[in-house]
């Protein structure tokens, strides 16, 4: 890197993000770090993750796959299809590799209720393919709600019997970055720095602190009104959401400061409560989404 | 009415402020400052809308409008007390208050904290008031609904977490 940052340097999200691609960039031209295979694993969920993750600015998703990885596979990204595609992931397996997985695992019935494709004539399951991947990975990423714990495909009634991917792979390290979806730069910023500089910190349930470390209600523009005690009664209201279930007091994660689609807006900013779509438990432990009940006085009940 | 004097100047404060903090912010070159003032305008506006919700509640007690402005049934004893909105989080609220009541399964049962009624949960014998605690949005919390007693689930979720029981206000015990 040329020279250092010296203050007063400008601390956006867009700032920090331009800094780190660009010192990537960098590494990469002078050789200091080499491009790393990437493996990008899509088991049971709504594939939202990758199509949020294609909304991520600076670094964007296009120039962080063709610049800072080697992506050797991805079910949603690539050209090859079939078995083609299946060929691709097994010989990928053979060097180093990280490993990104969105989606749970459906355990049900050997795995069958989740098949990513076909290998040697047979299905390859998702359970399948999450442990022979995961335990050979260099580093792994859980990315969104369904593989850091389950999510939606484990709400209940769980009909899949899914779970998050730490429980089939008990004995790995990995790093959980849930949300529903991952914000761009959840990911793209965790796997910037373990291009630069290795793993980044983490708190103590695998969540990168730099950017799962403040209560959204800590940030929230609406805290005063919290604080007096005023609060919306209906969607739409400008107060505080808290008697309409807002999650962000049980929420830890950077949306207020981060906000979403290029950094424009975010739910408690359009009015609608946080629904702790970034807290473990999410959806069943969070709900309800929204409750009238709460706000409206009945007389004389 | 020495208090309303001093709302009054208290607003009139907040107001002469937001209208330096607009000046200020329309002639403004360093655009670095913007989210500060933005801020501090903000933090006023809610405070104004704090005073004149309280100043209008006021206004209420003081002429009342209708008989039948009966809310939940107000423990007696401090009738002549305006109904302020609650601050949260409540660090000094009046614990030795009503906080002998007893409770049967059934009444607690009552305490939904919907439809104007308070939450309320019972944890190792004791009735805490979970109305306006941060983590009880809309009277749950990770599944849980209030009015019921969650000993074992406390026990299980917040194990050695004592402290948390301790900032909640006591509104009595479980019979
Ligand atoms: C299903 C069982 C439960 C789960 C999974 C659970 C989970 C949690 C979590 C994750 C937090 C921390 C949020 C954060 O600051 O990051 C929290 C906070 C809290 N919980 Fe629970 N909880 C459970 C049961 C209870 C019960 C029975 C009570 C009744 C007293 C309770 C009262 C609270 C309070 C008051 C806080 C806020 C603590 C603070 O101010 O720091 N929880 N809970
Ligand atoms: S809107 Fe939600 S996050 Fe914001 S202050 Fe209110 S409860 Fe907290």
């Amino acid at each position: 890197m040329e020279g250092q940052i010296l203050p007063p340097e400008s601390l956006t999200n867009e700032a920090i993000a331009e800094r780190l691609t660009s010192t990537a960039l960098e590494s990469l031209k002078k050789r200091m770090i080499k491009k790393k295979p990437l493996i990008y694993l899509e088991l049971n969920g709504c594939s939202g993750n990758i199509i949020s993750l294609l909304n991520g600015q600076n670094p964007d998703f296009e120039y962080m796959l063709n610049s800072m990885v080697d992506l050797k596979y991805s079910n949603s990204l690539m050209a090859a299809e079939g078995e083609q595609a299946i060929d691709k992931l097994i010989n990928a397996m053979d060097g180093e590799y990280i490993l990104a997985v969105e989606g749970a695992v459906a355990l049900k019935n050997n795995g069958l209720y989740n098949i990513i494709g076909n290998w040697d004539g047979k299905p390859l399951t998702g359970l399948q393919a999450a442990k022979m991947l995961g335990e050979r990975a260099s580093h792994i990423l859980a990315v969104g709600a369904c593989a850091t714990h389950g999510g939606v495909s484990a709400a209940k009634p769980n009909p899949s019997q899914s779970v998050g991917l730490q429980r089939v792979l008990p004995d790995k390290n990995m790093i959980k970055l849930p949300g529903c979806p991952v914000h761009p730069d959840w990911f793209l910023g965790t796997l910037a720095h373990l291009l630069l500089y290795g793993e980044p910190e983490t708190d103590n349930l695998d969540r990168p602190l730099m950017f799962y470390s403040t209560l959204i209600h800590d940030r929230c523009p609406r805290r005063p009104f919290f604080d007096r005690g005023i609060f919306a009664e209906k969607l739409g209201d400008k107060t505080c959401l808290f008697k309409l279930g807002c999650r962000g007091p049980v929420t830890r994660v950077d949306c207020p400061t981060r906000q979403w689609n290029g950094h424009v807006n975010w739910p408690i900013g359009d009015n609608t409560p946080c629904i702790g779509c970034a807290q473990f438990g999410f959806p069943d432990a969070m709900a309800p989404f929204i409750s009238y009940d709460t706000t409206r006085v009945v007389k004389n009940e | 009415m020495q208090n309303i004097e001093m709302i009054r100047m208290q607003i009139n404060y907040l107001v002469t402020q937001a209208h330096h903090d607009i000046y200020t912010l329309a002639t403004l070159s360093d655009t670095s400052m913007k989210p500060q003032i933005l801020q501090r305008l903000w933090d006023a506006l809610s405070t104004i809308q704090f005073l004149s919700e309280w100043l209008a509640n006021q206004a209420k007690t003081s002429y009342p409008i209708l008989p039948s402005q009966s809310s939940y049934p107000v423990p007696s004893g401090n009738l002549n007390q305006s109904p302020i909105p609650p601050i949260t989080p409540s660090p000094t609220l009046p614990i030795a208050q009503s906080n002998q009541r007893t409770f049967t399964i059934g009444e607690l049962a009552t305490f939904t904290g919907k439809n104007g009624r308070p939450a309320y949960i019972a944890v190792n014998g004791i009735v805490y008031d979970v109305t306006n605690n941060r983590a009880w949005a809309a009277a749950t919390h990770f599944g849980l609904i209030a009015g019921k007693d969650y000993t074992q689930e406390f026990a299980s979720c917040h194990a050695g977490q004592q402290s948390i029981l301790a900032t909640l206000p006591v509104v009595g015990r479980l019979v």
